[in-house]
């Protein structure tokens, strides 16, 4: 059953050339998706554009069986809220406590007087609690965000996302900040929410072999265009150029055994 | 053997020739000022030496002669309340207007109205304000208290909204995509983000109030320990009384200074 269908998506800032031109692909639920691409080829705004964080230009996007793309304010909040989103730099208030930062997922479900006031249910929090020991953060829940390792707030990051009871996961950059260790266990993470929880997940990747590693499906993006669609068995290194627009050679790859032997 | 040339480190230009002929200019001004003072045959080392002596008076005798301790005391707090309060007013109404002064929080045409209209209020000084507000309110407390109200909302506008600008906008983004709406946005993510620098600016201002109410209760018959400065200096000429005027005003300060530091400290642990 298709969750998100993107249809004839395009993105135009101001009078330049189109950040997204055209786009269109399926995303059913439960499937984990690996957008890949070159630096400025558009794959951010893609993501921005599913929640309409940035508005499109022309085409629709599908949500849940609804059309998206004239939403009001009040509908644009209810879309938004079954969309968790996660980021490079996590984005977190600094300040504030790991379980504040989490409960701050549920203020799109709240009127804007108890969002304001902070009155989170007890439902809520035992959530949060929950949430928290799954991915292991239990003992840093009373700690100031601005104390936590990289891997520890997007974790952070992630169950903000989680508390929300999305029904789909948009990944930025997740773990373009953080060490090779950090990385792995966010990514491990995210399969588990995909495998666990059945949550769809789209991720925004720059390093292919972990594209190739977790996601069950890799779309390829250049200069705004879809290059390539398709499962990480049908990824060659002739594609994969193609999508960063390069000479064989020229790029830092690490195919893994299924191409060593090739 | 290299040829010897001379190398210029500073090149002549248009700014090095300003600079130069703006020093020279202000060396041959000072010098022909210092030739023709009119000194009304007074020596300068006899003027030298009742300097000495009248602040000797102000800063080594102090005492009170036509009020009592007590009265100081609370004319001092009439002009600590005069700060104060002006600084309330002025901070209540600029967190409203400085969220929708702030680029990443309000629409762009909204931000340059209120930044033109506030910049327009912070040209003219607090003391004008005053007689402006004097007016209409009869010099006094009240117009004191609006005129210093008035300015202090213009200058904590463009403070506050620009610790807002310079929070991290991923976090408005962050809390935007899971659906939270405008208020939530600033009373969760950038009020809280920006608390210390608010705090500092609001704390910063209600020092340059202290010291304006001081000047108003002077200039414009706002009260407190200022118009008791006034009456020492300009009718009893009596620079002891002074002095006992200044230093309690400096005691003053410096616990405003220290208390602020340790606030601050506290607040960003």
């Amino acid at each position: 059953m298709p969750l998100l269908q993107i249809a004839q998506l395009s993105k135009r800032y101001g009078t330049d050339k189109y950040a997204l031109e055209g786009i269109d692909f399926t995303v059913d639920t439960g499937e984990f998706v690996a957008i890949i691409g070159p630096s400025g080829a558009g794959k951010s705004t893609l993501l921005r554009c599913i929640n309409h964080m940035i508005p499109m230009s022309s085409g629709d996007v599908v949500f849940a069986d609804a059309s998206t793309k004239s939403f009001n304010a009040t509908q644009l909040r209810a879309h938004r809220t079954q969309i968790g989103m996660i980021f490079q730099h996590y984005n977190l208030v600094n300040r504030l406590s790991v379980i504040e930062n989490v409960l701050h997922g549920r203020l799109g479900y709240k009127s804007t007087v108890a969002g304001v006031m902070g009155w989170y249910s007890n439902a809520e929090k035992q959530q949060a609690v929950e949430i928290l020991q799954s991915l292991g953060l239990s003992e840093q829940m009373y700690k100031r965000c601005d104390q936590l390792s990289g891997g520890q707030k997007q974790r952070v990051g992630i169950a903000r996302a989680l508390i929300q009871n999305p029904k789909l996961l948009l990944c930025d950059e997740p773990i373009a900040s953080l060490d090779p260790s950090a990385a792995k266990i966010i990514m491990d993470t995210l399969k588990d929410i995909n495998q666990r929880l059945g949550i769809t997940i789209i991720v925004n990747l720059h390093q292919v072999d972990v594209a190739m590693r977790y996601a069950q499906r890799i779309i390829g993006i250049n200069s705004g265009k879809i290059v390539c669609d398709a499962a990480p068995d049908a990824i060659t290194p002739t594609i994969i150029h193609e999508v960063y627009g390069s000479e064989a050679g020229e790029l830092i790859l690490d195919f893994g055994e299924q191409y060593a032997q090739a | 053997m290299q040829p010897t040339t001379t190398i210029i480190v500073r090149p002549w230009n248009a700014a090095t020739l300003i600079l130069r002929i703006t020093i020279i200019s202000l060396v041959i001004i000072t010098g022909y000022a210092f030739t023709t003072f009119n000194t009304r045959g007074v020596d300068f080392w006899a003027g030298v030496d009742m300097l000495g002596s009248n602040f000797s008076a102000l800063l080594l005798t102090p005492y009170l002669k036509n009020i009592t301790f007590d009265v100081m005391v609370h004319n001092l707090f009439i002009t600590i309340g005069l700060g104060f309060l002006t600084t309330i007013f002025g901070a209540a109404i600029a967190l409203g207007l400085a969220l929708l002064a702030a680029q990443n929080l309000a629409p762009r045409w909204l931000t340059i109205i209120i930044k033109g209209l506030t910049a327009f209020v912070r040209a003219v000084p607090t003391v004008l304000w005053v007689l402006i507000f004097a007016v209409s309110a009869g010099l006094g407390s009240v117009a004191a208290v609006l005129g210093m109200t008035f300015h202090s909302a213009g200058y904590l506008i463009k403070a506050y909204s620009e610790s807002f600008e310079e929070i991290d906008n991923g976090t408005n983004e962050a809390h935007k995509a899971s659906g939270a709406n405008w208020l939530q946005i600033v009373f969760k993510a950038v009020l809280t983000s920006s608390a210390t620098a608010l705090l500092s600016w609001t704390f910063l201002r209600f020092e340059i109030n202290f010291s304006t109410a001081i000047a108003m209760g002077a200039a414009a018959g706002a009260g407190g320990i200022g118009y008791d400065m006034f009456m020492a200096s300009g009718f009893y000429l009596n620079l002891h009384e002074m002095g006992a005027f200044t230093y309690a005003v400096l005691a003053f300060a410096i616990v405003l200074e220290a208390g602020a530091t340790r606030y601050k400290a506290s607040l960003s642990k």
